[in-house]
């Protein structure tokens, strides 16, 4: 990976999504020292352009806005991992020699419409003919789940909800969040119900952004501005669906593709590992890092302040939730962890992200490594 | 102190505020809200028009309060203009019905005029115009609304009925003489009712930020290079009040301290009157006010636009005040009705006449 650059995630009613990938672009080309002419592949990310923009593959018109020609173009709609497959994708075509030099942007707006309309599209990340006509919304799930972590583990509200105080404290150091204040435990009882327990406190904001990444073999890393960061691997695994699982507070398609990923490349991760990981509401964060196997079960919450590296961007908590574009920004933002350009400095090897579809139905993890 | 280096002022005020009241938590738990939205927007309750109320009843009762005050010969006011969104006939003036009503002289301007929120207050401003220019020697301007929400709608939360009147006329017979006026108007889709549509859409977080906050803050930022004053000139800044909250952020961001913006607000006890929310909140600090004392007044439309006036109060005002009913009593007359009442007063209850 030779380049990355992304958009502040706002409510951008001013831009649309065409401006906001022009900018994150022209960033990653920059950063890259490629030009547009060096691209050979787009590959576009977006979970929601046909519902929200009325726009089906709208990566023709990307690349007439960037002012590619002799490239392929093509658009990847996975739901909430719709990054994590485009960059599994274009890792792929470059390690099979198909590809040389591959832009992969992200993006997503979700502030074009009133709220109960963008709450309709998001609910299709989960399965319609169970849950959609059933009226059962992603917060709902969160709701459960945490109720029953809650209960479990003799967790209190207030407990969780730290999780959400360590991603506002990360945003606000991270120009491109979203949400760039802090807020408090105390702020619990007044924050506003979504579904009872789960609070605006503990959920992701309804965000606009746009990421781009260079994915490119080793010919183009000796024209990069900033050392490159290597895509070791990409692995991922799909869970039951949650009214089949035994325990629910247990993410075991992230468990699963952990242990694949682990024991392929020969890794563990520890508290010190750069994470980047889905807290789409803050108890999926918690849940995550313990499939992770990097705190045990129910102890998630112990573990917190001793992991510095942990969603320095915030999270989708605070940086945001641009759905087609946060798994972009996720390796953005490791990048610029590993090669010094963040908030904090960060000398591990090895770096992760994790994203997933709802509450772990299915989950990606891409292994990233600093460049030797 | 002298005025004379001003051209007009406001004669006289008047405000009218329904007296049926309905908690904004009855509303918010019938709909299956959490209950504490109302605390996050800061609405307690809001005011609701009666069955025989209406735009043209409460802009008439306003209207003359204003008259009351000033002192004023109706046959002498030369325009009257009322600033509302909820008209009772689609076509066919209200400002005619009120004129009529009030005897006001039939040689005049008179019209209707629709921008959401701020038509009331660009009223007042083409009072000023008239009244500058030597056409009229009064001009009355109103800001009156039922205003209309989808039930269920976060906006049914504040969405209420009130009206307030000022009677713009010569500077040397002025409670408060006009100082400074901007406006700013752009289109800006935040809020919008469609023809044959019942009850207004809007854009959520859109009124917010790129709407009121961005022309309330462009208008005043205006006013302020314009006439060189600061924040620290005014004794009382007043803001268009959608809720509680709106006007003391605005302020904040515009360097007002909370004090000077918290005597204006109204709506956390009345609701949003619409064209007559600023309007309303300027006629309360106009009754506590002292001769000598500045106020910002900065009403917003829709659509979208804002108003940015400074007024300098004079020593009129002292004696006019008790002349007819102030927003403090008409705040304290008051009656609790619940949602099934308010469903049949505001006609939200559809049945078979006949």
């Amino acid at each position: 990976m030779v380049g990355s650059g992304v958009t502040k995630v706002d409510r951008h009613y001013d831009k649309n999504y065409l401006t906001l990938i022009d900018e994150a672009v022209s960033k990653a080309l920059a950063d890259s020292g490629l030009d547009a002419s060096d691209v050979e592949y787009l590959v576009v990310s977006t979970a929601f352009s046909e519902t929200i923009l009325d726009q089906a593959d709208p990566s023709t018109y990307i690349a007439q806005n960037l002012g590619l020609k002799n490239v392929k173009t093509l658009t990847i709609s996975s739901g909430e991992v719709s990054g994590a497959v485009a960059l599994d994708y274009a890792y792929s075509l470059v390690k099979a020699g198909r590809a040389h030099r591959i832009l992969v942007v992200g993006f997503e707006k979700m502030s074009e419409y009133p709220s109960w309309v963008i709450n309709k599209v998001y609910a299709k990340i989960l399965e319609y003919e169970v849950e959609g006509i059933k009226n059962v919304t992603p917060p709902d799930y969160a709701a459960l789940i945490m109720s029953e972590y809650m209960r479990k583990y003799r967790v209190s509200r207030e407990d969780i909800v730290r999780w959400s105080v360590k991603m506002h404290e990360n945003a606000v150091r991270t120009p491109h969040a979203q949400l760039q204040f802090t807020i408090s435990v105390d702020s619990l009882g007044r924050a506003l119900r979504i579904s009872e327990p789960v609070t605006m406190l503990d959920s992701h904001p309804v965000s606009d952004g746009a990421a781009a990444l260079l994915v490119a073999d080793e010919s183009a890393t000796k024209k990069t501005n900033r050392e490159p960061v290597e895509v070791v691997d990409v692995e991922s695994s799909v869970n039951l669906p949650i009214y089949l699982r035994d325990d629910i507070t247990y993410f075991s398609a992230t468990a699963s593709a952990y242990k694949k990923l682990s024991s392929k490349n020969e890794i563990k991760l520890s508290k010190t590992t750069a994470l980047n990981v889905y807290d789409t509401y803050d108890i999926y964060g918690l849940l995550t890092i313990e499939a992770l196997e990097i705190c045990g079960r129910g102890e998630a919450l112990k573990c917190l302040s001793e992991m510095p590296y942990l969603n320095v961007g915030g999270g989708l908590k605070a940086r945001g939730h641009p759905v087609g574009a946060t798994p972009i920004y996720q390796i953005h933002e490791l990048r610029e962890l590993m090669s010094g350009a963040s908030w904090v400095r960060y000398d591990g090897d090895i770096s992760l992200a994790h994203s997933m579809s709802g509450p772990d139905n299915n989950a990606w993890l891409i292994l990233l490594r600093r460049w030797v | 102190m002298k005025y004379s280096g001003f051209k007009s002022g406001i004669i006289g005020w008047g405000a009218y505020i329904p007296v049926y009241r309905i908690k904004a938590k009855d509303i918010a738990r019938l709909w299956g809200f959490d209950e504490r939205i109302t605390d996050s927007l800061w609405i307690e309750e809001k005011a609701v028009a009666g069955v025989d109320e209406d735009t043209v009843t409460m802009g008439w009762y306003a209207a003359r309060s204003a008259l009351v005050r000033a002192g004023v010969d109706p046959r002498d006011v030369g325009a009257v203009f009322v600033g509302t969104e909820s008209k009772p006939y689609a076509v066919k003036p209200s400002s005619t019905i009120i004129a009529d009503a009030l005897g006001i002289s039939t040689r005049k301007l008179s019209t209707d005029l629709e921008f959401a929120c701020r038509a009331g207050s660009e009223g007042v401003r083409i009072a000023v115009s008239l009244v500058e220019s030597g056409t009229v020697r009064y001009g009355l301007a109103i800001g009156s609304d039922t205003a209309q929400a989808n039930p269920g709608d976060v906006l049914e939360l504040t969405a209420s009925s009130g009206a307030a009147a000022y009677l713009v006329g010569p500077a040397d017979e002025s409670v408060a003489v006009f100082e400074a006026l901007v406006t700013y108007v752009t289109d800006t889709p935040d809020f919008w009712r469609r023809e044959g549509s019942r009850y207004p859409a809007h854009g959520e977080g859109f009124t917010g930020e790129p709407a009121y906050f961005h022309h309330i803050v462009t208008a005043v930022t205006m006013l302020m290079s314009e006439s060189g004053l600061k924040p620290s000139d005014f004794d009382y800044a007043v803001f268009h009040q959608p809720n509680g909250k709106f006007p003391l952020q605005v302020g904040r961001m515009l360097g007002f301290p909370k004090e000077k913006v918290l005597p204006g607000i109204v709506t956390p006890w009345i609701g949003n009157t619409y064209n007559a929310s600023a309007l309303l909140g300027l006629a309360k600090i106009l009754e506590n006010s002292k001769p000598g004392q500045r106020i910002l007044v900065a009403p917003f439309g829709s659509g979208a636009g804002a108003d940015a006036v400074s007024v300098l109060v004079t020593d009129k005002v002292l004696d006019r005040v008790g002349r007819a009913p102030t927003v403090e009593e008409l705040l304290s007359r008051k009656k609790y009705i619940s949602y099934a009442e308010y469903a049949k007063f505001r006609s939200l209850i559809h049945r078979n006449l006949g």
